[in-house]
């Protein structure tokens, strides 16, 4: 095994564990509201931002914005506002469209994601430039004489763990079982006594948080924050969890993988490959999509007469 | 909806409703006059306020709407008639002034690409994210003729158009068994795809696009040389007006016609119930592969006459938040009601534009103003009624 293709197979996994991150929320929240919520890889990715005004906001208070707990506390703080920015816009925004066409939810959607775009660009100072974002860790560790850096070990043990919390917490906890209720039958769930309104509000800040998470890594795996990140980003996102099959937390995770090796592949395998790594992408979502209409793992559409 | 089964019987004398038909038509020409041509962002939104308001009137007193309504089907040929010499006289009234006319131009464009996409999302619901894409496949079909072969832009209109239905036809293809959410993302992948070529391939030039295609000819007349009409002389950009204006007629005749045809009622009853429409004999498949070479067909047009116009193309042009913004202006504007569309279509390329005093806060703007327009009237501009039969 070569020390090249390791590298590749390791990139190919960070990769894979952050596109997750974000495509579990899509497919968490298509589950649970049967919309698409197409501005959750916006959401996301305001995280990176808010964690460096955190950082500049404790280093002119306290001035030490250098320090690794300054660091922790601010993506800490991100990833609970941006859970929160998530539970606002369903109360604000989407929340309205629960009884409209899906159509309606999804150009409403991608029009609060060219929002929240806009918003980064013009309150945060210099948003239309690429702003330096840290390496959450840096160094190396060596395993059976292989030199992994640091970093993409971290990404990859969160993201199980992330994932890993979320299963237990949707299949062990109360709140995580009436998510499950309201996503199988709305009302059934309300003669449960379960609000769904509140159950609502959880899923959002769930899936806004985790999405959080996926953010900070791919703006540390890039070493700069973006506000345009997002357009990529977002897409791949919800790609990954409708390849999967939308409402499949698995499929969610496998459509990330996939997608992240055909995207690996083809940076390190074709000529020129980093500009034509999207169009081999979204080959691989049609042609996913032809020959499993609902995704890998997604319930097949069986029509009620 | 129920009490506008039947055409409402219009009992009123007239003369007073053929002069109702002339007052609103003009009423409308003057205000997109109005809007147009002024410059100061408050009268911009004051402009805004009042046909905001006149919809709240036509909201709270429908009898009002039901009149004009009974007005114009009584007057049928009279408004038509008018409208056409509204839009023939519209360039003389613009005072020389190149933008608005420009503006005009482009709006047209945009009615055709949205009574394309209407087809599909307004009549069948079926969404599709990559109008944008035939548009562009449209208009670097008809640019590369031209520059590499030298034809005309009358040869490539056809070509084009041809080249951008098959492309439909392929999108098509994937999109027979696939649904909702699944079918938006196999034309939104479709619609990246194409964007990513057009950005990549040596032959359509990259990012930086193509560049001089020339302008069309007519009888000897170029389309770049001013437009002299009863001694009077209009920009060159009048050439362009009439030839879309030409195009948006096309497309109105050709829309009503699918609407009232066999086909147009296959659409609807797909987008009510698909196994029902099955169950009826109607071939599900074949209708759906059909509106999306509808929809390419009349995207491919609108994106020649787009090269021809502006005489230079780039990917950028075609990305995937035009597709989306095209969706915007049907569902704006009122799915399957061809007024509605065009009228979303206009007010969604002005908008942008007529805020360019927010500069740099416009597709801000622009954002917050579809997802308020959504929220606050969902069921569109002008919603879709009942079909109706017999007078």
């Amino acid at each position: 095994m070569s020390e090249l293709f390791l590298q590749q197979l390791l990139n190919w996994i960070t990769l894979g564990s952050i596109y997750a991150l974000i495509a579990v929320g899509f497919s968490l929240l298509f589950g649970v509201l049967n919309i698409i919520h197409f501005s959750h890889g916006d959401v996301s990715l305001l995280a990176p931002f808010l964690a460096l005004s955190v950082i500049s906001a404790i280093g002119s208070a306290l001035g030490d914005a250098g320090s690794l707990g300054t660091f922790l506390l601010a993506l800490l703080v991100a990833i609970a506002i941006t859970g929160v920015i998530g539970v606002l816009l369903d109360l604000v925004v989407i929340q309205r469209f629960r009884q409209a066409p899906a159509m309606m939810a999804l150009v409403a959607t991608v029009a609060l994601g060219i929002v929240l775009r806009e918003l980064i660009r013009h309150l945060f100072p210099n948003g239309s430039n690429p702003h330096a974002f840290p390496r959450l860790v840096e160094g190396d560790v060596t395993i059976a004489g292989f030199t992994i850096p640091l970093f993409s070990v971290m990404v990859i043990v969160v993201s199980v763990l992330a994932v890993c919390a979320l299963f237990f917490m949707l299949n062990n906890t109360r709140l995580g079982l009436h998510i499950k209720a309201v996503s199988q039958d709305r009302d059934a769930a309300r003669l449960m006594a379960i609000n769904p309104g509140r159950i609502f509000r959880a899923t959002f800040f769930v899936a806004s948080a985790i999405g959080a998470i996926g953010g900070l890594f791919f703006s540390s795996y890039a070493g700069m924050a973006r506000f345009d990140f997002s357009i990529d980003v977002g897409l791949i996102g919800f790609s990954a969890a409708v390849v999967g099959g939308l409402g499949s937390m698995p499929g969610a995770i496998i459509g990330s993988l996939l997608i992240a090796g055909l995207d690996t592949l083809v940076q390190a395998t074709v000529p020129n490959g980093a500009s034509y790594r999207l169009v081999f992408v979204f080959l691989l979502v049609i042609g996913v999509l032809v020959f499993r209409p609902s995704g890998l793992m997604g319930r097949s559409l069986v029509e009620k007469v | 909806m129920a009490e506008s089964l039947a055409l409402p019987r219009d009992t009123s004398n007239p003369v007073v409703s053929a002069l109702t038909v002339i007052a609103v038509q003009l009423a409308g020409a003057l205000f997109l006059r109005q809007f147009l041509l002024i410059d100061d962002w408050r009268l911009v939104i004051g402009l805004l306020l009042l046909f905001g308001a006149a919809l709240v009137l036509m909201e709270r007193v429908p009898s009002l709407e039901a009149r004009v309504e009974a007005a114009f089907a009584r007057h049928s040929r009279l408004a038509l008639l008018l409208g056409i010499a509204i839009v023939l006289a519209f360039p003389f009234v613009l005072e020389g002034n190149t933008y608005a006319l420009h503006l005009c131009v482009i709006s047209m464009l945009y009615a055709v690409l949205a009574l394309a996409l209407n087809f599909q999302l307004g009549s069948a619901n079926i969404p599709n994210f990559a109008t944008g894409a035939s548009y562009g496949i449209g208009a670097y079909a008809s640019a590369l003729l031209a520059l590499n072969f030298g034809v005309s832009f009358w040869l490539a209109l056809p070509v084009a158009a041809v080249v951008a239905t098959i492309f439909g036809f392929l999108l098509g293809i994937p999109s027979m068994r696939t649904r909702d959410s699944y079918l938006a993302l196999v034309t939104i992948a479709f619609g990246v795809v194409i964007h990513q070529l057009l950005n990549n391939l040596e032959f359509t030039g990259g990012p930086n696009g193509l560049v001089g295609i020339p302008a069309p000819e007519l009888f000897g007349h170029s389309f770049a040389s001013p437009l002299v009409i009863f001694g009077q002389e209009l920009p060159s950009q009048a050439n362009f007006y009439y030839l879309s204006a030409l195009l948006v007629l096309i497309s109105i005749v050709f829309a009503r016609r699918l609407h009232d045809s066999r086909v147009g009622l296959a659409w609807n009853a797909l987008r009510t119930d698909e196994l029902a429409a099955r169950c009826q004999g109607i071939n599900v498949t074949w209708y759906k592969v059909l509106a999306f070479a509808v929809d390419a067909f009349l995207a491919g047009f609108a994106g020649t006459i787009y090269a021809f116009y502006v005489g230079f193309i780039s990917p950028d042009n075609f990305t995937f938040l035009v597709s989306v913004t095209i969706m915007t202006m049907v569902i704006a504007g009122g799915m399957d009601n061809i007024l509605g569309v065009i009228v979303g279509a206009f007010l969604l390329t002005l908008l942008p534009e007529k805020l360019r005093a927010f500069s740099d806060y416009r597709i801000l703007f622009f954002g917050v103003t579809v997802i308020v327009f959504l929220m606050i009237r969902p069921q569109g501009l002008f919603p879709q009624r009942l079909r109706r039969y017999g007078h």
